[in-house]
């Protein structure tokens, strides 16, 4: 269980460092993707090694909440290109002045 | 057993870190496909194909499906430029590394807890994953499996408002 975990620690990690380092919003939503993947991963690992079951209902719950932020994050992605013409997130800045 | 390990979680590691590196959006969300099959591929170790089946159909299917779309749609070659600052990633890789040495010093000098359930490997394999996610999915957690689905409503009309030309 314990190298399951370490995995899925490295790619929550990956997706944390995706989610400062980059500024396109589309790959930082993919990178948000990645980080309820290893949270996931931790769920299933978790429930395998205590005998429950409990994680992995949780993973489905975690799926459909993934779903409806997909859906709710592209329409932001395309509001926000239709406004600015690019999904740099810098541009993002109405709230600064 | 032991071997599929390592097979799949260097292909997951790897390709989460090129979902992260690669410039174009296309290439990360291609990548991004292969991280969720490595991870389907998890799962089919520990046991819950019910679980990969899920991965792949709404992960690899649908979400992808739609995020590859919305690249299309947009300009490629216009959000393909933009660069992150110098400071951004020393910080970003910084923060990253201090996190996961946090998470692996508590993994290693956690308290492990023993395993308390009843559903061993063995009576899971007998009565089947799909039955037995399908029983508590809708017995014990039949509420929060209603509230899920009005969270998708939720979602189906907030789409639709972001969508749509004008606020």
């Amino acid at each position: 269980m314990d190298n399951y975990l370490i995995v899925a620690s490295m790619i929550f990690c990956i997706g944390a460092l995706g989610v400062i380092i980059r500024k396109n919003l589309i790959v930082i939503f993919m990178s948000l993707e990645l980080m309820f993947n290893a949270a996931n991963l931790g769920f299933v690992a978790a429930s395998n090694r205590l005998n429950l079951i409990s994680g992995d209902i949780f993973v489905i719950f975690v799926i459909v909440v993934a779903a409806a932020e997909a859906a709710i994050a592209l329409g932001i992605a395309i509001a926000f290109y239709r406004e600015k013409g690019t999904v740099d997130i810098d541009m993002a800045n109405e709230l600064k002045n | 057993m032991e071997a599929l390990f390592y097979v799949f979680s260097f292909i997951a590691i790897f390709s989460a870190l090129m979902v992260v590196t690669m410039r174009n959006p296309l290439t990360s969300a291609l990548y991004l496909v292969l991280c969720f099959f490595a991870l389907a591929g998890f799962y089919v170790i520990l046991d819950m194909q019910f679980l990969a089946a899920m991965q792949i159909l709404v992960y690899a299917g649908a979400i992808m499906v739609l995020v590859v779309l919305v690249i299309m749609l947009l300009n490629i070659s216009r959000i393909k430029n933009i660069k992150s600052d110098l400071h951004q990633k020393i910080i970003g890789v910084l923060i990253s590394l201090i996190l996961f040495a946090e998470i692996v010093l508590y993994i290693i000098n956690g308290a492990q807890k023993r395993p308390s359930g009843i559903f061993t490997h063995a009576l899971i394999k007998r009565i089947g994953n799909t039955q037995v996610i399908g029983e508590f999915l809708f017995t014990g957690y039949i509420l929060p499996f209603e509230i899920a689905s009005i969270l998708l409503f939720v979602a189906i009309i907030g789409a639709y408002l972001f969508a749509k030309k004008k606020f």
